[in-house]
């Protein structure tokens, strides 16, 4: 700047008008001149698993604005505000432009070529010395469907090895299993129209207010004025909404739901034609649930007294349209599976499947959770098809012309399982595909540790993520908004992503570097990919491959997915369109009997519980203006400064317990790690005795300590609780635990048998 | 434009389609990008109306009133407020998201020294960017905090109602964004708004006595539980007020300057009654105005415009900076006279009505200097003793021109100025020990007590040193040393007395210097609940 302009800037003279004018742009009106796109580019937003229709402006080759599209059926013209500011993630400074090499220990960029080449050089020498297992991949929820196939066709068909998971288990994986226990396939079965028809919609561990804002949009459009009831240990944001909050003890959702189930049978309230029609197994389950969950005990395990039990099983059952819609306060435990099939059992009882407004609906965390667990070749073959079937997998080989003995006959490990194989030793590569296990996966002490034990990490991702920084190779991805490809949202609703821009620098679609690294392997390419050329290609190959299938894509094009702003599946010649809901009267479930099952299913207390060194429940999860591991968020000033760093929920009493006050920092310990610098905010939104920490901040990290307990049919972890204690500078040795007082009848019970006494022994010697 | 070729949903659905069919759609305002607002009819305004039942703090309208006008992440024309009360399980967590209330009786403009706001036909509060000067005053003066100063562009800007897109019938952005269809734009009728409604759907927890600036925003709240003290999540940042030095130290040598003119026209004032006191002269006279001259100036400094700082005078009919501005200006420009007719030899009557005249625009122009101050929306600065500390500060100018003549003409006559610097050193110290009698006994029942408690922990934990000092040093400088100087000029010894005038003089400069810093630091403004880490807005 000269010094006539230093003098001027000094003196005020300009006030910078140009930057800050508005201009009017044909299609959305005022715009901010600085940034007025000369294009408007239809597509869906990348974040979360609502799967909002928007338009992204560009200007210049860059992504300037994200504007939500008011025909879009899933936001109608709204964003969150991760959406409406998600062009800024695009350029960020932490985008990795070129494919990286660790070489003398720094990472360093190398040509494409290089990267390939050294990496399949490793991968075949460490298959050919360890087996074809020993290289595993952890992929996402993050990519297109088209990309999330072709890199399912290469792990599986291409590399061989089924050691291959996404982190979809780390959040969607109980909702899977539930909904194939109960109705014999995956795929949620209402539809967010349902929140606007339904008379009750029962929320369950469910936070969409900080989660999914944009289905608040849904309710409020509802005009019969629903009874909201929000089910959450925490007094969230949404249950705020609610007009009956049930504050239950954590995790003891299956037993609050076992319970209403006991009430509604043992009143009558349930709907007897509708179990005859449409559900099998009622006679065992009603044995079960009147043998053992009274009220009486629910309430005890819950903490919700009997009144309120009866209560909220008055209205759901007396409901002519109940909606239940969960996420991961169900789905991120140790009973997650059977806790979505209870809830699909209460579902079940009271006849509300197939109907407006009548679902047990999973509401998923990420943009394409779905996209992954249709045609992502991780739990299942493409087109919801089982490893076990040999008919599902002859089918699935015809279709795509592979020899049928490529096809495994078995899931490989699952993401947890795929840890503990690094640990032992079993799995030597790991290629991480856009997700960032540094800061989501639970126990990052056991964890980093086996991570070191790897011959070669390699990240592919967008963002220079905490796991890319330890990587061995980097393969830079291009991210939302430079590619394209489809997104399934949580209902079902295909939606299409245009791709608005170039890739940043020297990135590819993961499309494309799947498809260019295939090529390093010897007749893979060809054999799988040879007519792959670009997303359409794959798109057209998901159709056949689902044709017949619940999934079944082969009624779509993109075209008519943008005519019709998303495509709910199935969408075939029956349903050209697509269908709201699944499993009506004129849909059997996929299972042998056409009928939906209803479970016998058991709560089980929670294996880590408070004690005299750890006497608080943590809980986790998210806030609205952060998204998971903060790659993209993080980078957004606007997103950041709203919640730059986590914070420690925590009630009044303990608060002054540790003498603290809301703004102090202080230590959280566990069994396994111990995270310090916590800043503390004193909230009644949480009981004595459970604090809440967000999860996706690497600065505080909290699955240091959180639990690597998995729910053994989902592989899902128990996020949700584990025992903690605090350490306040006034307060370095944290909580006195404080034992429940034993009342009535319980008093004066002596304990008998032998191994119990000695346990008591022990603990007395303890004392 | 490549993208949309005629068969693309883009042009076949235009975002700007029909609001009415997406109203019907969807029963809401929110979503589409335009709004059908009814013609206004006389005595009516648009207005916002927020639904704090519908809201659910997800911030999206904050994120979308920057996208919209462009704006810096920390310059927010829309804030989401959070509270909290009851205890858990029947916690009530209360948002509530603003911008400008479009206020009836908006304090912005009246006091806007540069006429930069303007009162729409529709009602809306809009801000004339190209004549702001950047004085920040509208950000003292609004009660919520809605104007907000852009260090990017050196003036205020704030939420217009986005004013342009209403014109063309299109959605402000916030309306357009939120979610839960919880901000809506209505019409209102002023004066039933005045005399019915404003009491009743125009209050919120937390939020300032409507009577200040009659805000119009109508609010849908949830059932409040009564009794209960709402807590809003940004309670413990406390910082401290900007120190605004450049005004620190124009307040205090403006006041100075004020009081060392009043000795001289004192002096001239004994002489002319035939006291055989020694007369002032064209020396004491520029050493009386010097203070103004330097710090006058200074004020511009804190503007962000300061090459169009002339401009402040402009609004003499409703701003006190204007009168200040003004008042101040005229007495430096007379007063600097005042030596030059001490040179030329004037007469003693001309003499006294020039000086009378400076002296009295000087009076005039502190006393507009304080009340700049005494502000509804600043709590701690709305006070008399403001007005009295301002005054106050004259004493140290007394110290100075007694200095003067102890060294120029000995013992004689100093001791009179010495003994009123002592009387008006004594009157700061008692505004000192009133202060701390005032926030020991704040009353909890006080709607201003949350603002005044947090200037009370401001002055005794954060700057609790400075306050020490600024009493102990007003003691010796303004008391123990004059009183000392009396005495050594009583036994003669002028130049010892001279030397510890010159020491007090300074040492009492200093103090109101540590008073003035404080008085601007611990100021705690009224304002919208804020952000658990973002506070409430940025000053």
């Amino acid at each position: 700047m000269s010094l006539i302009q230093k003098a001027k800037a000094f003196l005020g003279f300009d006030i910078k008008e140009e930057k800050y004018a508005l201009v009017d742009d044909p299609f959305f009106g005022k715009v901010a001149k600085t940034k007025a796109p000369e294009k408007w580019v239809r597509s869906t937003c990348g974040y979360c698993g609502v799967g909002c229709g928007m338009y992204i402006g560009v200007k210049n080759g860059e992504a300037v604005y994200s504007k939500g599209d008011p025909k879009h059926p899933v936001n109608m013209g709204t964003l969150c505000p991760k959406g409406l500011s998600e062009h800024r993630m695009v350029r960020a400074k932490s985008r990795i432009a070129s494919p990286l090499l660790r070489k003398n220990g720094a990472l360093e960029p190398v040509s494409w070529d290089e990267a390939f080449s050294h990496t399949a050089e490793r991968f075949k020498r460490i298959q050919a010395e360890h087996g074809k297992g020993a290289v595993a991949v952890i992929s996402t929820g993050q990519l297109l469907t088209e990309e999330f196939y072709m890199l399912g066709k290469f792990v599986q068909l291409g590399l061989g090895t089924n050691n291959y998971d996404g982190n979809t288990t780390l959040c969607m994986a109980s909702a899977v299993m539930g909904y194939k226990q109960t109705f014999g396939s995956d795929g949620p079965v209402g539809c967010y129209e349902d929140f606007e028809k339904a008379d009750v919609i029962m929320l369950i561990g469910a936070n969409i207010a900080d989660n999914h804002p944009i289905l608040k949009l849904h309710i409020a459009r509802n005009k019969k004025k629903p009874t909201i009831i929000v089910v959450d240990p925490r007094k969230s944001k949404t249950a705020q909404m609610a007009d009956i909050y049930v504050p239950i003890k954590p995790r003891t959702d299956l037993a609050l739901i076992n319970g209403l189930c006991h009430i509604i049978m043992e009143q009558g309230w349930e709907d007897e034609t509708f179990i005859r029609n449409r559900t099998e197994g009622y006679t065992e389950f009603k044995k079960h649930i009147m043998a053992h969950y009274p009220p009486q005990e629910v309430a005890h395990i819950t903490g919700i007294d009997v009144k309120t039990l009866y209560e909220l099983a008055r209205i759901y059952a007396g409901a002519d349209a109940a909606m239940s819609a969960w996420t991961m306060g169900v789905n991120q435990s140790a009973l997650g599976t059977d806790t979505v099939s209870a809830i699909c059992n209460l579902a079940l009882i009271t006849g509300n499947l197939g109907k407006e407004g009548g679902a047990p609906m999973s509401l998923t965390g990420q943009c394409n959770a779905m996209g992954t667990r249709e045609f992502g070749f991780t739990s299942s073959i493409p087109g919801y098809r089982n490893y076990a079937d040999e008919n599902d997998r002859r089918e699935f080989a015809e279709i795509i012309g592979v020899d049928v003995e490529r096809i495994p006959t078995e899931r490989g490990y699952a993401y947890p399982q795929i840890i503990d194989a690094i640990d032992r030793g079993e799995i030597k590569a790991l290629w991480v595909v856009a997700t960032n296990p540094l800061v989501s996966f639970p126990d990052q002490n056991r964890l980093r540790n086996a991570l070191k034990k790897l011959d070669i990490l390699v990240v592919q991702d967008a963002f220079m993520s905490d796991t890319a920084e330890i990587a061995d190779v980097v393969f830079a991805a291009a991210t939302w908004s430079e590619k394209e490809g489809c997104y399934t949202n949580s209902e079902r609703r295909c939606n299409y992503a245009k791709k608005a821009i170039e890739p940043y620098a020297n990135s590819k679609a993961d499309f494309y570097i799947v498809k260019a690294f295939s090529t390093y392997f010897d007749g893979v390419h060809d054999m799988l990919f040879a007519h792959l050329n670009e997303p359409r290609d794959a798109f057209e190959e998901i159709k056949r491959v689902s044709k017949g299938r619940l999934c079944d894509y082969s009624g779509m094009s993109y075209e008519l997915i943008e005519a019709l702003g998303g495509i709910q599946w199935p969408c075939n010649e029956t349903y050209p369109e697509g269908k709201k809901r699944l499993y009506d009267e004129t849909m059997a479930c996929p299972t042998p009997s056409g009928k939906a099952r209803l479970l016998a299913l058991d709560w089980q207390p929670l294996s880590e519980s408070t004690c005299e060194t750890t006497p608080l429940i943590l809980n986790t999860g998210r806030t609205v203006e952060q998204f998971h591991t903060r790659t993209k968020t993080g980078t957004i000033g606007i997103l950041d400064a709203l919640a730059p760093e986590a914070w420690i929920d925590i009630s009044p009493k303990d608060a002054a317990k540790l003498q603290v006050k809301s703004g102090d920092r202080i230590a959280v310990s566990g069994n396994r790690g111990r995270v310090e610098n916590i800043v503390v905010k004193v909230t009644e939104t949480v009981a004595e005795g459970s604090v809440f920490v967000p999860f996706h901040f690497n600065t505080q990290l909290i699955n240091a300590v959180t639990l690597p307990e998995f729910d053994p049919k989902s592989f899902e972890p128990n996020y949700k609780q584990c025992a903690i204690q605090l350490h306040s500078e006034a307060v370095p040795e944290g909580i006195r635990y404080e034992t429940d007082e034993i009342g009535g009848y319980l008093e004066n019970l002596s304990v008998e048998t032998k191994e119990k006494q000695a346990t008591s022994e022990t603990i007395e010697a303890r004392e | 434009m490549s993208e949309q070729t005629s068969d693309t949903p883009l042009s076949r659905n235009t975002p700007m389609e029909s609001f009415i069919n997406h109203k019907n759609a969807t029963g809401m305002q929110c979503g589409n990008y335009t709004i059908d607002l009814p013609e206004l009819k006389p005595g009516q305004q648009y207005r916002f109306h927020f639904d704090a039942t519908a809201c659910v703090g997800c911030h999206c309208c904050e994120v979308a009133c920057n996208e919209q006008n462009a704006n810096p992440d920390d310059i927010k024309w829309r804030r989401v407020g959070e509270l909290e009360a009851g205890s858990f399980p029947d916690t009530l967590q209360l948002f509530n998201s603003m911008s400008c209330n479009h206020c009836i009786d908006p304090e912005c403009l009246k006091g806007c020294p540069t006429e930069s706001y303007i009162k729409l036909d529709n009602g809306i509060v809009f801000h004339d960017d190209p004549t702001c000067i950047g004085c920040q005053y509208c950000t003292w003066n609004c009660p919520y905090e809605v104007p907000v100063f852009n260090p990017d562009r050196g003036i205020v800007t704030k939420c217009h109602m986005c004013v342009d897109k209403l014109e063309a019938g299109q959605t402000p952005a916030c309306v357009q964004a939120c979610p839960a269809g919880a901000i809506q734009i209505e019409a209102v009728d002023i004066d039933k708004w005045l005399a019915e409604d404003m009491a009743k759907e125009g209050v919120a927890p937390h939020l300032p006595d409507v009577e200040i600036t009659k805000p119009t925003t109508r609010y849908t709240l949830p059932e409040l539980p009564e009794g209960e003290r709402f807590r809003p999540a940004d309670e413990h940042i406390l910082k401290p007020a900007h120190p605004e030095w450049p005004l620190v130290f124009m307040t205090v040598l403006t006041q100075l300057s004020v009081g060392a003119f009043a000795a001289v026209f004192f002096g001239q004032v004994l002489r002319s009654i035939g006291l055989a006191l020694p007369a002032p002269d064209a020396l004491t006279a520029l050493l009386a105005v010097l203070p103004a001259m330097i710090g006058l100036p200074l004020s511009a400094l804190h503007l962000g415009r300061p090459g169009l700082a002339i401009t402040a005078m402009k609004n003499w009919r409703s701003s006190w900076l204007s009168r200040e501005a003004i008042a101040l200006g005229a007495f430096t420009a007379v007063a600097t006279f005042v030596p030059l007719l001490y040179y030329l030899g004037v007469s003693s009557a001309l003499l006294l009505f020039v000086e009378a005249i400076a002296l009295g625009v000087g009076l005039y122009g502190i006393y507009a200097q304080s009340m700049i101050y005494r502000i509804k929306a600043r709590p701690s600065w709305n006070r008399k003793s403001t007005t009295k500390r301002f005054f106050g500060t004259g004493y140290v100018g007394f110290l100075l021109i007694a200095t003067l003549l102890l060294l120029r003409e000995g013992a004689n006559g100093a001791t009179v100025l010495l003994s009123v610097a002592m009387l008006a050193g004594m009157a700061q110290i008692l505004l000192i020990f009133e202060e701390v009698s005032f926030y020991r006994h704040l009353d909890k029942e006080d709607p201003l007590f949350y603002q005044l408690d947090r200037t009370r922990i401001l002055l005794q934990e954060h700057f609790g040193n400075i306050k020490k000092w600024r009493l102990y040093s007003l003691v010796a400088f303004a008391l123990i040393l004059p009183f000392v100087a009396v005495v050594l000029s009583a036994a003669s010894l002028p130049h010892a007395a001279a030397a510890i005038a010159l020491v007090a003089t300074l040492g009492a400069f200093a103090s109101e210097i540590a008073g003035r810093y404080l008085f601007y630091r611990t100021v705690v403004p009224l304002g919208l609940a804020g952000n658990f880490f973002a506070g409430n807005q940025r000053h």
